[in-house]
């Protein structure tokens, strides 16, 4: 199956699954296959997917489906850790949801796609286990890549899916037993045709990312589940559509949409790139804009958006020149 | 109280643009003139605005820039302007070491930084480099403002720090020499001002406007602090630092003591 694009999203559907599975893999980890209530096909996903469940508790939570993705498959089978500091979603998951329970679940989206490449470097770190593993064994069933795994966890009887990746020939590393692991020989050489996976606790993912520096870094793909960047702000990746020539740009997370623009060939003047001098500022035709500069008005956001910082809430932008008369065609850097 | 005499408290040199500061106990100035390889070397877009030889300032838009390619600041880099040896570390392990005065060195570099930037195929930066030009964010104003000094009061930004409650690397603002001593904001009476620092004569210019750049953490690559949007938020302005031009010849060592002149007019 060829990787499915995060660019073709499922409707999110609100679906209604029952719980037909739930087994305890940890101590704090549990897992949970959901199926539809009249037995059908669900919604299709490619691995590094996640679905949105409401908890009986009420807080609404994403989890990453751990099978590989399929284009009709039979059941989402998610696992959820047990975190004693949250705001009590996993609780609730944990405490409240039993077999035969019926949970309301948004349709699966996916932010991390498994991109194509020769040879693949997963790092996962605890319960970062849970997307990585779909794309594990999305590639193993297509075969032809190259994979390393890197999995960290504090002990072994915290590593969910222990037996299945030490036979499977990934590195299991117990920071209990035997400290910090180096990634660096993992990384040390960049490789245009390798892509590095990286999926835990967010001082793992500062770790990979300080360590593959020198790499492109297209081929660095972190998500550590909490979608917010160093700033503050939630980074997911949408798409805009620049009106004057209808031409569709993909904005991924770890880019502005001003750099997305003109990554195209768009011509946006630009300054202090950091939502202070206004003079990106582009006109909004349509779609709900988060707004994240300092110089637009209320009544201004309706009609203007600050691609330097600014992003999509939901949906798609469309972005066109404030004046029809100032946009020229750029030559793609 | 305590009064700290005013006095220099760090000289630093950013030989590539966009790239490590480099710290310097003692700096050798001259009239007119900018520290010594400071920004002398720079990565231009391909295809845009920059041709080897020109001789006037572009925007800085033309080159790769901290403001757009904060990955930059994720590399260690260190270029020995005298021997043309440039280096770069991801943590503690070198990933490159090539001599920039062969021209072997230069294609090494050029493709090292293609990856990084992430440019497409058969694609790689223009390596900026031409006699008497030094590629600094005023260089598209004047010759003159080519050649400004930067300068950063270290209360200022410890000001910054506490309002915002986190800690401020001064480095985040890349300037030539921090200044110690001065209250919070005292810079910008150095503006229009004479004033010597260890006895090199040298009169503010203008205030150093801020941008993206300033988000970024040295050391990490990663844009984690919302500096121009936070410098608007608590002054109403995002100046951080002034520039001054340099009046006579000299030497200013790390620890010069700051002597102000009357203000000008």
């Amino acid at each position: 199956m060829a990787p499915r694009s995060c660019w073709e999203n499922s409707l999110a559907d609100v679906l209604r699954l029952v719980v037909a599975e739930r087994d305890e893999l940890t101590a704090n980890v549990a897992r949970f296959v959901l199926r539809d209530l009249a037995g059908g096909p669900l919604p299709g996903y490619g691995g590094g997917a996640h679905i949105t469940v409401s908890t009986p508790a009420g807080p609404r939570r994403s989890y990453s489906l751990v099978d590989a993705g399929a284009d009709r498959p039979e059941q989402y089978t998610i696992c959820v850790r047990r975190d004693q500091n949250g705001r009590g979603g996993s609780t609730s998951m944990h405490d409240d949801v039993h077999t035969g329970d019926v949970l309301e679940v948004g349709g699966p989206e996916n932010n991390f796609p498994l991109e194509q490449a020769e040879r693949y470097v997963f790092i996962a770190g605890g319960i970062g286990i849970t997307p990585i593993r779909a794309m594990v064994a999305e590639l193993r069933a297509r075969g032809g890549a190259h994979i390393d795994v890197v999995y960290l966890s504090r002990s072994a009887r915290d590593t969910a899916f222990l037996d299945e990746f030490s036979a499977d020939g990934a590195l299991l590393h117990h920071s209990s037993v035997h400290g910090r692991l180096d990634l660096w020989p993992y990384v040390a050489e960049p490789d245009d045709d390798a892509r590095v996976y990286c999926c835990g606790p967010t001082a793992l993912i500062d770790e990979v990312l300080a360590l593959t520096m020198h790499w492109r870094p297209s081929r660095i793909h972190v998500e550590d589940f909490a979608g917010v960047d160093a700033l503050g702000g939630r980074r997911v990746p949408f798409t805009a559509v620049w009106e004057p020539t209808g031409a569709r740009v993909e904005v991924r997370s770890d880019r502005s949409l001003l750099t997305a623009l003109r990554a195209e060939g768009v011509d946006v003047s630009s300054s202090c790139e950091s939502g202070t001098c206004g003079t990106c500022r582009l006109r909004l035709v349509s779609g709900e804009a988060d707004h994240r500069d300092l110089v637009l008005t209320q009544e201004e956001r309706g009609e203007y958006v600050m691609p330097c910082v600014s992003r999509a809430l939901s949906g798609a932008l469309v972005v066109a020149p404030v004046s029809p008369h100032t946009h020229r065609a750029a030559p793609v850097s | 109280m305590n009064v700290m005499a005013m006095h220099v408290d760090g000289l630093f040199v950013y030989p590539v643009k966009g790239m490590s500061a480099q710290p310097l106990k003692q700096v050798s100035l001259t009239a007119g003139r900018a520290f010594p390889f400071d920004r002398t070397i720079a990565l231009a877009r391909p295809g845009g605005a920059y041709q080897p030889g020109m001789q006037h300032g572009i925007s800085k838009r033309e080159f790769f820039v901290l403001v757009a390619e904060a990955r930059l600041a994720g590399l260690s880099t260190n270029l020995d302007p005298a021997s043309g040896r440039h280096t770069v570390d991801v943590r503690e392990h070198r990933v490159l070491d090539v001599d920039l005065s062969a021209e072997d060195g230069l294609a090494q570099l050029r493709t090292f930084y293609a990856r990084v930037l992430d440019l497409p195929p058969g694609v790689e930066p223009l390596v900026a480099h031409d006699e008497g030009r030094r590629f600094t964010d005023t260089a598209h104003s004047s010759d003159r403002q080519m050649e400004f000094v930067s300068l950063i009061n270290l209360a200022t930004v410890r000001d910054l720090a506490g309002r915002v409650g986190r800690e401020v690397d001064p480095l985040r603002f890349r300037g030539n020499i921090h200044l110690e001593g001065l209250a919070p904001w005292h810079e910008f009476s150095l503006i229009g001002r004479e004033f010597t620092l260890g006895g090199v004569r040298m009169r503010g210019t203008k205030p150093t406007e801020r941008c993206a750049a300033t988000e970024v953490e040295p050391g990490t690559g990663q844009r984690d602090l919302p500096v121009p949007q936070l410098l608007a938020e608590h002054y109403g302005h995002e100046f951080m630092g002034i520039y001054a031009e340099v009046l006579s010849d000299g030497v200013v060592h790390d620890g010069a003591e700051i002597v102000l002149g009357e203000l000008v007019g």
